[in-house]
Parts: C-alpha cells; structure tokens; sequence
C-alpha cells in the first residue's frame, strides 16, 4: 500500500502507519491541479495536493449518490457520480477492486453513502482536468452520517484555512506556488454555503 | 604456511583471562583447517577462538570483528556502568536467585548495587562457589555480554567470588514506566488489566501502568509466584524488562513484590478517545471460531485449524472487528471485542451463529451485515492503546450536534 521512503522522516520510522483519509469538499477536490510522488520507490504514495494546502493520499467522502454505470467490455468498471453540497465527486471501481466494485454495483440510486478512496488526478485530451476518486470502500448509510461529514470537512477545511494564512509548512509553500489564484475567502465561503445548506 | 603468528596472538589473548592453552594443539587445528578443509585463515582464527570461548565458557567479548575484550584489561565497575563486551570487577548483592534454565547453569539471579542491578549466570563449568540470596559478593574479573538486547554477567572459571562482609540495605529507585529500558528494572505500578494466559505454563499476564505509561507484565508459573490482583498498586523490584519487535514487556516472576497502599489515579495510556470515521473493516471481523484448549483462545482458521493446538472441531464462537478508525490527521487501529460489537452492530452472539449455521455465505454473511451496518460511520472509541492498536472498551455512533453546527457557521462566516 505505501511503503518506507526515508525521506519521509519520523513519520515512517514505525513498522507501517496507514495513510488517513483526509476531509475534503468537491468544491475544492475539483480545483487540484497538482499531483506529485513521495519517494522514488515504485510503490511510493501518490498524493494529489489541495489548494488549502494539504498532501492527500486517501479522502472519505459521504454524500449522495445520484448515478452509477457499468461500463468496459472485457475490464468491468464502474462509475458513479458522488453529490455533495458543493459540487460532485467522480467515483470508480474496477476489477483491481473487486469488494468496492461489488459494493457499488449493488447500491440502489439514489443513496446516501459514504467512500473511501484514493484521489487522482487526469488531464483530459481539451487540457482540462478531472479528479476521479478510486473507490477503496462504498457503503449505504444514515443521512446523520452525511450530516456529520459535512461538519466534519467544514471543521478540517476551517483548520486548513487557518493554518495557510500563517503556516509555513513545505505542502504550504508549495499550494502557493502551484495555485497562484489561490482565494482563502472563496474557500471559506463554499464551508459556509455548505454548512448552510443541511439541518436549516 | 606458518601459524606461529595467529598462534601468539590466541594464546596471548587466553593469557590475560588466566588461561594457559597449549600452543602446539593451537598451531595444529589452525594448520588442519586450513590446510585439510581449504579454511581461509582469519575464518580459521576465529573458528578456533570460539571453539576455546566454548570450552572456557567466555563470550565473545566485544561485537565481532573487534579482536579481544574491549579495553583489555578488567576494571572495578558499579553495575549501572557495565556495559556489553567488559570484563568487570563488580561488588553487589545477590537480590534475587532463580531456576536455572539449563544444567550447564549452576546459578542465575540477579546482582545489585546502589546503582543499578544486572542478570548473572554462573556456569556450571566454573566450580564457582554457590551464593546466597542476600549476601553481597565481590566478583573479580566476571565477563559482560548481551543476550536479547539484555546485559548479562556471565561467572566463568576465571572468575573470583569472594563474600565480603556488607550488610547495608540496598533500596531500589523506581523507575518510570516510560523510561524503561532492556535490563532489570524497578517499577511502581498499578495493575489495570489481566489477559487470558497464551502458554501453559504461564501464571498470569496483563498490563500494568504508572503516571507515565503502561506495559505489558508476564509472571511465569513457578513455585511461590502468586497472581497480582487487578486494580492494587505494587512496587516491583529488579523486574526483567525484555524486548521484542521494539516492545518491552517486563517479566516480574524473578522480582521483589509488595503491595502498596494508595494508588495511582491517572494511569496514563489508559483511556485514549478517538473520533471519526470507519473507514475499513477488516477481514477476520464478524462471527469467528476459537480454540478451546484452556488457555490458547486462538482464532481459528476456516479449516478449525489452530496454530498450536492444530484441528479443533469443538471451536468456540466469539464476535469482533478489526478496522481503522479514522479522524483525518491519523487512521488508528481498533479492536473490538464482543461486548463492544454487539450493541454497536445490533447483532448478538446468538443471532450471528444463527446466520453463520444456515445462511449459505455462512460466517461471510456475517461479516457483509456487520460491515454495512458500521463502515462509514462516524463513532467514538474510547480504549486502550497497546502495540499501535486501540483495544476498544466502548464505541458509539456519534450524532449530529445543532451547536457545533452553529460553532462551525459561525467561524466560517466570522472572517469574511
């Protein structure tokens, strides 16, 4: 899954420490244009970067899932479409993943559910870009759950925020770089509209 | 070839621990080795070394490739300053003698000074005389070496033991838990947990805990030992503290107990709270089968297979899960046991068995209703964390909160 790159530090002196599944809204999984490798090793973790500033290697996510399709011929995948209250996650599971391809196949549209999955990054052939999360896990849950979510990646979102304005830290410095058009106020703005929009 | 080099330079290594070794003999195994088996002369050297280290029960001094006891001659230490691969002159007192483990052991035990105390072993070989638990003894010219990362004074028949006459109580100095390291240790600690025994001739085990931390305790069945009971304070003298795969676990059957009065209120390890989601559940969770032999309590495999104890087929059903809990920052490992998964999941024991025995996926079934009803959601784990696992005492579903809702739109919209 991941593996020892010493560059990595403290962090990976211990025998193997999962990657977590960081909070994000759609709104700002869309805007990734920055995906980068930790480690020259094969099995090195990709991370895509957020633009609050933040390496993400895994995400959970918990929202509405409004479509799925089968597609591929001999490689059976499939796709769903992950509705938060920002935007849309592009979800898949293929035969590399065979429990969250079930899983999915199985769900009924519409549902809440909640995902966990690895974040990547496309460029498609018009040179815009796509993030498509790779399903690990899928299940059908409780709108609490999405509820919570929602709190949830409006509180680690906030903390992100705070943490640009003042932080100093190397995935900081380097989201400055990679999204010059970078607006805190915009980023806070979608949490509010997101929080504003459950339990009212 | 000639071998009178090697030759001098083993005899002259045995002559400085009182060993007179026949030079001839010497010459002649290097020269066979050599010669008749195509040996590569340093290989020979050492092959010879060791052969006498064996007969004269002395341990390769040093870490190998550095020829001879490091700094050669023996000085006068205080035990805390001994250190792997000395030759040392010691004055201690014995606190503690225990079985010996071999019948080439006359002797083991442990020695102690005002700073610190060591594990000896006094080999059969050396006609040693016996010591007495609580006497102090001079010994002079005792080799230190290592065994499992512990240090270990080794009595050979180079060494002198003298009684002297020395009658001041030595009072250990608890350490604390979190500064404990691989040796004799002294603890002050509060039982907080009793785990099922894993061995037969294994007393009891579980964990103990001060203000600094926790670990795991062993007292092996031996004549005497009694079981510490849960929840009472102990002061524990001259412990053994082990190591492995970078965990200590402190073997107190050798040590000096006494219970204490008082207690120790904030045991620290002792109540970790995670929040998040469940992002994994593990395979091995659901219904599961035990092994019944008293003591093992192993999981078994599909096929009632048991590591130890082989095929099982009067299993015990048992229910838990196996996941990573996940709060953003950091995914923690959890453990849950029966009573922890039965409210979370709403499926009991009985009803569990009852799915496993006539549904056609069998205990799969189990394991898909149990993860759909969890995975996903977001609980709060309260437990204890032990080996990079959070061993759960309670989890429950968490639910929404209208004032954190409000806490959170209020710091969203406050700044702009």
């Amino acid at each position: 899954m991941s593996s020892t790159a010493p560059e990595m530090g403290g962090r990976r002196d211990a025998s193997f420490e999962r990657e977590p599944a960081r909070r994000v809204f759609a709104s700002e999984l869309r805007e990734c244009r920055y995906q980068f490798k930790d480690g020259e090793d094969e099995k090195s973790p990709t991370f895509v970067l957020l633009p609050t500033g933040e390496r993400s290697n895994r995400i959970f996510i918990s929202g509405t899932l409004t479509e799925k399709s089968r597609q591929g011929e001999q490689n059976v995948f499939y796709r769903g479409r992950v509705i938060d209250p920002t935007g849309t996650f592009f979800v898949m599971a293929g035969s590399y993943q065979p429990e969250a391809m079930q899983q999915l196949a199985k769900i009924e549209t519409p549902a809440f559910v909640s995902v966990t999955g690895k974040p990547n990054l496309y460029q498609k052939p018009d040179g815009s870009y796509l993030v498509s999360v790779r399903v690990e896990s899928i299940t059908v849950v409780e709108k609490e759950t999405r509820d919570l979510w929602v709190l949830d990646t409006a509180a680690r979102t906030l903390d992100r925020l705070d943490a640009l304005a003042t932080g100093t830290s190397p995935d900081i410095t380097k989201a400055k770089e990679q999204y010059p058009m970078l607006d805190p106020a915009v980023y806070r703005k979608n949490v509010f509209d997101a929080l504003a929009q459950i339990k009212m | 070839m000639d071998y009178s080099e090697a030759t001098e330079r083993i005899s002259r290594k045995y002559a400085k621990t009182g060993h007179e070794i026949d030079r001839q003999k010497i010459e002649g195994k290097l020269r066979r080795l050599v010669e008749e088996f195509g040996v590569q002369p340093a290989e020979a050297e050492r092959s010879v070394t060791n052969e006498l280290n064996k007969e004269f029960n002395i341990t390769p001094a040093g870490v190998p490739g550095t020829p001879g006891p490091a700094g050669g001659a023996t000085s006068e230490k205080k035990i805390a300053d001994a250190r792997p691969g000395d030759w040392v002159t010691i004055e201690g007192k014995v606190v503690s003698l225990s079985a010996p483990a071999s019948p080439a052991i006359a002797q083991s035990g442990i020695l102690a000074d005002e700073s610190g105390a060591i594990r000896f072993v006094v080999w059969a070989k050396s006609n040693a005389p016996k010591m007495d638990e609580g006497a102090w003894y001079r010994l002079d010219s005792a080799v230190v070496d290592e065994y499992k990362n512990i240090p270990n004074l080794k009595v050979h028949s180079g060494t002198t033991i003298t009684a002297i006459d020395r009658t001041d109580p030595l009072i250990p100095a608890p350490c604390a838990i979190k500064d404990l390291h691989p040796g004799i240790g002294s603890v002050r600690a509060k039982v907080v947990q009793e785990w099922d025994t894993t061995h037969d001739r294994m007393l009891q085990s579980g964990l103990i805990g001060d203000e600094t931390g926790t670990v795991k305790f062993i007292i092996w069945k031996e004549q005497g030992k009694e079981k510490l009971a849960v929840g009472a304070v102990y002061s524990i003298f001259y412990a053994q503290a082990d190591e492995f795969n970078e965990r200590l676990s402190l073997n107190i059957t050798g040590a000096a107990i006494m219970q204490e009065e008082g207690d120790i209120a904030t045991v620290t390890g002792g109540d970790t709270e995670v929040r998040g989601a469940l992002v994994h559940i593990a395979p091995g969770s659901g219904i599961i089968k035990r092994c019944p032999v008293p003591g093992c309590n192993r999981a078994l495999s599909r096929q009632n297979y048991c590591p130890i104890h082989e095929i099982q087929p009067r299993f015990e059903y048992d229910l838990r899960i196996k996941g990573w809990l996940d709060d953003g920052e950091k995914t923690h490992n959890i453990l849950l046991k029966r009573d922890v998964v039965e409210p979370l999941t709403g499926m009991t024991l009985d009803q569990a068995k009852e799915i496993a025995e006539n549904n056609p996926l069998g205990m799969d079934e189990v394991f898909l209703q149990m993860r759909d009803r969890v995975l996903g959601r977001y609980v709060v784990c309260k437990g204890r964390e032990i080996e990079n696992r959070l061993l759960v005492n309670t989890c429950e579903k968490m639910h929404f909160e209208s004032g954190e809702h409000a806490k959170l739109l209020n710091r969203a919209g406050g700044a702009s």
